[in-house]
């Protein structure tokens, strides 16, 4: 192969290169894109869970308490057994777990949205401890209270203060910012999960709703193997039963209702037909190409080059202009990405996740957790595509220069 | 006469299907000599020498080249072949359109392990022959017809090849420039002992050859 030549071509044919060049690059850019929206859209669908340290998240719906008094398990969310709980925690697969009880407590001038969590734990609400706005997390063995932000706010709650939950005094010790963390964690009140527990299980209204003891929990959140999330989430259906409300990533994803969030398959079929267009083009305009280069295949090989030296010189052409095809559709794809990296999305949030009573007044309402696309072109994705134009460029060149080096110079001279 | 040939071509005979082209033709060219082939287009004179310098092969007949059997050889074995001992010289001049006047001149040793400032000052030693010293960066676009041709000449000998082929070397040029090529020509046969084997219709310009054969339907009429 003659570097000097190959320049020489793909210079002084500028309108010729530029044409196989843009041709490809529109094929490579739009795999690129079309994986990279595909991507961004899995990574949107695992913040929710992400964001309070889980994989997945576990709860059971039950049956609506007859009467709205103390505390009760909201119907979404009854109790998980310690058995249950042990049995999940030796699930395969599993690389740890937070645990929660949230209550609804109707006292006579208040209901309250309760939360019961634990003091250490970097999975599940626990995360919270790193969003205190003011004052202080929990600490052990203590009974005090955290109320999250905007609550205080509406109420005038103050660090300091004390709140009477069903009968029992809790010193206010923090303010928690919970609105960065996914809407599954919110609650108007943070007890230690002892505290909690304790409310729980001298509620009559739940006990007859629900049977609870020490120890039980009504939401598990749990951090897995990525490649075991499908199985342990199938387990635990198993473990816990018809009613179990196991939320995942690709719950997630399903809710999120695009195109490339619905299934795999679309952005397979997508990215090979991008493609398949990509090589057409590349075949397309370097066979015209090399066809109009027939006569000057011949000069070549009538002043002795073998065949072999002619495909090498043609492939050497093909792969650098489809090398920089790959170039120019990677900076394609990284502009349009940057353009989509501006695009909200809105993940609904189940409505048996809501800890919200569905019966107070926007308590029915859909959320939504809404958070930029986060749309970015992975250097993996970002080589593969330049080796793939590489490997086209190579393929394309190999063929075309195989088929017109079989040319008779005789064949192409004669008709001078 | 074989044995102390340059070239030689016996009973050659070349068919495009039912067509006969050449028809049992025998031809041989000595060393250094220089030799004309002339008749009418259509004749068949381009056939015959396709089929002498193995850019073809002969329905039947055997083709020798620098004492070396060419006609059973594989395509690649005959590229090489034409790259160490035969230059061509076509009628269009056939130069790549992107390359330089001294890299078209380097073409036949561009697929060959020769350091490119070698190739590159071969090919200038060739030009300053042809007396194209100050044309050497030029693109074909930018050279004469004569001038196309005298790079074409260049690269015909840049491989210092046992012989020549020269299809109608004149035929796109004016008498003059014509002229001029015919006396480098015969310059390079005289001084540079190269064989030459020139077909074309012209009988004026063969008369300049040391023979004239002449071609009548596929045969050798005189």
């Amino acid at each position: 192969m003659n570097l000097r030549y190959m320049a020489k071509e793909l210079y002084y044919q500028r309108r010729r290169t530029m044409i196989a060049v843009f041709g490809l690059s529109i094929g490579i850019a739009l795999l690129i894109i079309l994986n990279a929206l595909s991507l961004a859209y899995r990574q949107a669908a695992q913040i929710p869970l992400k964001e309070i340290g889980a994989d997945i998240t576990v709860q059971r719906a039950g049956d609506v308490p007859q009467e709205l008094s103390g505390a009760v398990f909201p119907c979404s969310a009854v109790t998980i057994r310690k058995e249950e709980i042990e049995r999940i925690r030796n699930l395969p697969g599993l690389r740890g777990m937070g645990k929660a009880l949230l209550l609804w407590v109707f006292d006579p001038n208040r209901a309250w949205i309760l939360l019961g969590i634990e003091r250490e734990n970097s999975i599940g609400p626990a995360v919270l401890k790193y969003s205190i706005a003011e004052g202080r997390f929990l600490e052990d063995g203590k009974s005090e209270a955290l109320v999250e932000v905007a609550y205080a706010n509406q109420y005038g709650v103050k660090v300091g203060d004390a709140l009477s939950i069903s009968g029992r005094e809790f010193p206010v010790v923090g303010l928690v910012d919970a609105s960065r963390a996914t809407k599954i964690a919110v609650a108007n009140v943070y007890l230690p999960l002892k505290e909690a527990e304790e409310l729980a299980v001298v509620s009559k209204q739940l006990q007859s709703v629900s049977p609870y003891a020490s120890g039980d929990v009504n939401l598990l959140f749990v951090k897995a193997d990525q490649d075991k999330i499908a199985s342990i989430a199938s387990s635990m259906k198993t473990i816990l039963g018809d009613r179990a409300a196991v939320a995942t990533p690709d719950s997630f994803l399903k809710l999120l209702g695009s195109l490339f969030a619905l299934s795999d398959k679309f952005t397979l079929a997508a990215s090979l037909i991008a493609i398949v267009v990509a090589i057409l083009i590349a075949f397309k305009t370097m066979a015209g190409n090399i066809a109009e280069r027939a006569k000057e295949i011949g000069v070549l090989k009538a002043v002795g080059w073998t065949n072999r030296n002619v495909i090498f010189q043609l492939m050497g052409e093909s792969v650098v202009q489809c090398f920089l095809a790959g170039v120019l559709g990677l900076f394609i794809a990284l502009v349009a990405t940057y353009g989509l990296s501006f695009m909200n999305v809105s993940i609904p949030i189940p409505w048996e996740m809501s800890p919200t009573p569905h019966f107070l007044p926007g308590g029915g309402d859909q959320i939504f957790k809404t958070l930029r696309l986060p749309v970015a072109v992975p250097w993996t994705l970002a080589i593969f595509a330049i080796l793939l134009s590489v490997v086209i460029g190579g393929v394309t060149g190999g063929l075309l220069g195989r088929h017109i080096s079989r040319i008779k110079p005789s064949e192409i001279l004669r008709h001078d | 006469m074989i044995n102390s040939s340059i070239l030689s071509g016996v009973d050659l005979r070349k068919s495009y299907g039912a067509l006969e082209v050449v028809k049992g033709v025998s031809i041989a060219v000595d060393p250094g000599e220089f030799v004309c082939l002339v008749g009418k287009s259509g004749c068949g004179k381009t056939t015959i020498l396709s089929l002498l310098s193995g850019l073809e092969k002969p329905t039947q007949g055997i083709v020798t080249l620098g004492g070396k059997e060419i006609t059973q050889s594989s395509e690649d074995e005959l590229a090489l072949f034409r790259r160490e001992n035969v230059g061509f010289i076509f009628q269009s001049f056939n130069l790549i359109p992107t390359l330089s006047a001294w890299e078209n001149v380097a073409l036949p040793l561009f697929p060959m392990k020769i350091p490119q400032e070698q190739q590159r000052q071969r090919a200038l030693e060739m030009l300053g022959k042809m007396e194209l010293d100050q044309r050497t960066e030029h693109l074909p676009s930018a050279l004469s017809g004569g001038e196309k041709q005298r790079v074409a000449i260049a690269r015909a000998l840049v491989n210092h090849p046992k012989i020549i082929f020269a299809d109608e070397p004149t035929g796109n040029l004016d008498s003059a420039t014509g002229e001029a090529i015919m006396s480098i020509l015969q310059r390079l046969n005289d001084e540079e002992g190269v064989a030459i084997l020139m077909v074309t219709h012209e009988v004026e310009l063969a008369k300049t050859a040391d023979r004239l054969i002449r071609m009548k339907d596929g045969e050798i009429s005189s």
